[in-house]
């Protein structure tokens, strides 16, 4: 290992994070609860400055929980007045949590149409009706990225469409505001996209994992049917501002989408699995078999038939698998020691008002995600909005659901830097955009997005989860 | 990026030098070409690069050269665990049978350019070559896709599973 200067620095925080909570007393915080915000420190200080990889620190927290937390770990074996200790099993069994078997069935899926360029084949059908007018080719491209971000990974998804927009960046003039257009509607749009379902980003799982923690299921259907909404304002919306900012002066692009839907045998079975999922996925109400359940479909029908095979199982992005599960975990024992409750019940919220606290966690969502991972930003928030609802400090009209909404969807609007999410990264590093054009329409993009989803939270989803 | 990836000439004969640069004109801005005269000149040059983390892409190889002979210096460079993963072609005239099936086996030539050359042969055969290259050892591949075959480049992103995290 050669850890630079600013890794050790970074570590020594963290174990001095760590550390902290042994030594000091918390008045009205109980002894598991000073573990759990030891552990709590390590993670979030961990997350926040990436001496190891996010998912690394991840399965640190679930080591951690199992040694100290759990009835098996060294600390707590015997139940106390203070603290039910969980079961180990409870901290590594978020592997196996729902959400993270629906992600898994997501991950194979998007797998599979990479393999047979059903991503590419979609895109070229779906582009061609938006014509060769530069305003409606970047509305297209934003759509069609949009679209297959609800379904795929986001950054994947990126990559696949800068794929599609260079040859036309290389053919344009280099004056022409229309190169930046390009270059800022494909991240944006699927950064905009993933919050649509709910494995379209890892927020999401982490908002839905949390709550099937809290005993609470959203249907995936009834995710799109809150975010959907939602997505579709705000992507409109960018086009607008993306325009407004970067008027393209081209009046015409050629889009050179040359290629066919294959059709051979295992093609058409996977154009086939694809579509049975997300039909299942999407009539959960009609059948009731729920997301996760319907996930194992594409897991276990393209590993029978070989398209999936073990190299292609290997390479699954299994590390955002662990960085969920670990967040969830920590979630988990954030509650069950009262860590949580102390953080909240510190501050006197009954002060506040519910569209305050909606502003509030918004606002506090997309600065954190702007700076740090999506994922990260939400797993933090999470635990804590958790608290504020079911400790009823908040008060009335404060919904569980509702916050979790608001802290997972402004996670996914924070688009302002390079380093906000995996998409901007790559439509940097293109090298067609500079880093203040990119601020600009984000921020432009992530105050009207703030505005939106306090919009939503006090007037649209109230009505949908009643 | 800080990193950059050279492309590295072995030619003592200044006019075909002069030539080879010229012909790889269009590549220059992406990857810096560097000179050397002889096999002594060109470790010098692969340890200067090295030593400025940067990275040698592709090294253009001619067989004749005074001293050492280009395929044994090629061979010799195959040892190294940097240099080895450069690409390696080589560019000449004289190189007898022997000599290639030598290179091939045992430098793990990737291409042989007879001369004389054309320049949409050089730049053909670069472009492939850089290409494999930066798909061997980038992680980033799109930054190459403005100069690199961009077809090749976006197979291979959409292969490596991307994440969101």
């Amino acid at each position: 290992m050669n850890a630079t200067y600013k890794q050790l620095t970074s570590i020594i925080i963290g174990l001095v994070g760590f550390l902290i909570p042994f030594f000091i007393e918390i008045p009205g915080l109980s002894e598991a609860g000073h573990v759990a915000l030891s552990i709590f420190c390590i993670a979030a200080i961990f997350w926040m400055l990436e001496p190891v990889p996010i998912y690394a620190t991840s399965m640190l927290v679930i080591l951690l929980q199992v040694f100290f937390l759990s009835k098996q770990g060294v600390l707590f074996p015997e139940v106390s007045a203070e603290y039910t200790p969980n079961s180990y099993t409870e901290f590594i069994g978020t592997l196996a949590n729902p959400i993270i078997i629906l992600f898994l069935g997501g991950f194979v899926l998007a797998d599979a149409a990479v393999k047979f360029d059903l991503d590419k084949n979609l895109t070229r059908v779906l582009l061609k009706p938006f014509g060769a007018n530069p305003k409606f080719i970047i509305l297209g491209l934003m759509v069609v990225t949009a679209l297959l971000s609800a379904f795929m990974s986001n950054t994947a998804t990126t990559a696949m469409m800068m794929t599609v927009i260079l040859p036309i960046i290389a053919r344009t003039k280099p004056g022409d505001p229309l190169r930046i257009g390009l270059a800022l509607s494909i991240p944006f749009a699927a950064n905009i996209g993933g919050i649509a379902t709910p494995i379209g980003t890892p927020p999401n799982a982490v908002v839905i994992g949390a709550l099937t923690t809290q005993g609470i299921h959203i249907a995936f259907t009834e995710w799109m049917l809150l975010a959907a909404p939602l997505v579709i304002v705000v992507l409109m919306a960018s086009w607008v501002i993306i325009l407004w900012m970067y008027k393209p002066a081209s009046k015409i692009i050629e889009l050179d989408m040359s290629g066919s839907f294959q059709k051979n045998k295992e093609a058409i079975f996977v154009y086939l699995i694809f579509g049975i999922t997300v039909v299942l996925w999407i009539t959960e109400s009609l059948h009731g078999v729920g997301s996760s359940i319907v996930a194992l479909l594409p897991v276990a029908a393209l590993s029978l038939t070989g398209i999936l095979d073990q190299e292609r199982i290997r390479k699954l992005p299994w590390e955002v698998l662990w960085l969920v599960a670990g967040g969830i975990s920590l979630g988990i024992s954030m509650e069950s020691t009262g860590l949580a409750e102390w953080i909240i019940t510190s501050i006197s919220w009954n002060m506040f008002t519910s569209i305050f606290l909606i502003i509030a966690f918004s606002l506090v969502a997309i600065v954190m995600s702007n700076f740090l991972s999506n994922t990260v930003s939400a797993t933090l928030l999470i635990p804590l909005a958790v608290s504020l609802a079911t400790s009823g400090a908040a008060g009335e009209g404060f919904s569980l659901v509702l916050i979790s909404l608001v802290i997972g969807v402004s996670a996914s609007l924070a688009m302002m830097l390079p380093i906000s999410t995996p998409p901007n990264a790559i439509a940097m590093s293109t090298g067609t955009i500079k880093t203040n054009q990119m601020t600009k329409a984000g921020f432009a993009i992530g105050i009207f997005g703030l505005m939106m989803v306090t919009l939503y939270a006090l007037f649209y989803w109230p009505l949908i989860l009643n | 990026m800080d990193e950059k990836i050279y492309i590295l000439i072995v030619e003592d004969e200044l006019e075909v030098m002069d030539a080879l640069i010229k012909d790889l004109e269009k590549f220059e801005e992406f990857f810096p070409v560097e000179a050397a005269n002889n096999a002594d000149e060109a470790r010098d040059v692969i340890d200067y690069i090295l030593d400025h983390g940067h990275k040698v892409g592709l090294i253009l190889c001619d067989h004749v050269l005074p001293g050492q002979n280009g395929v044994d210096l090629l061979i010799e460079l195959q040892q190294l665990p940097e240099a080895a993963k450069s690409r390696k072609v080589l560019v000449t005239g004289q190189a007898g049978h022997e000599d290639t099936i030598l290179a091939i086996n045992k430098a793990d030539l990737d291409h042989y350019i007879a001369k004389p050359w054309t320049k949409e042969q050089l730049e053909e055969v670069v472009l492939a070559e850089l290409t494999d290259y930066v798909i061997a050892n980038k992680k980033n591949l799109l930054p190459f896709m403005q100069i690199l075959d961009a077809e090749k480049l976006s197979a291979a992103m959409r292969n490596n599973q991307m994440t969101d995290h």
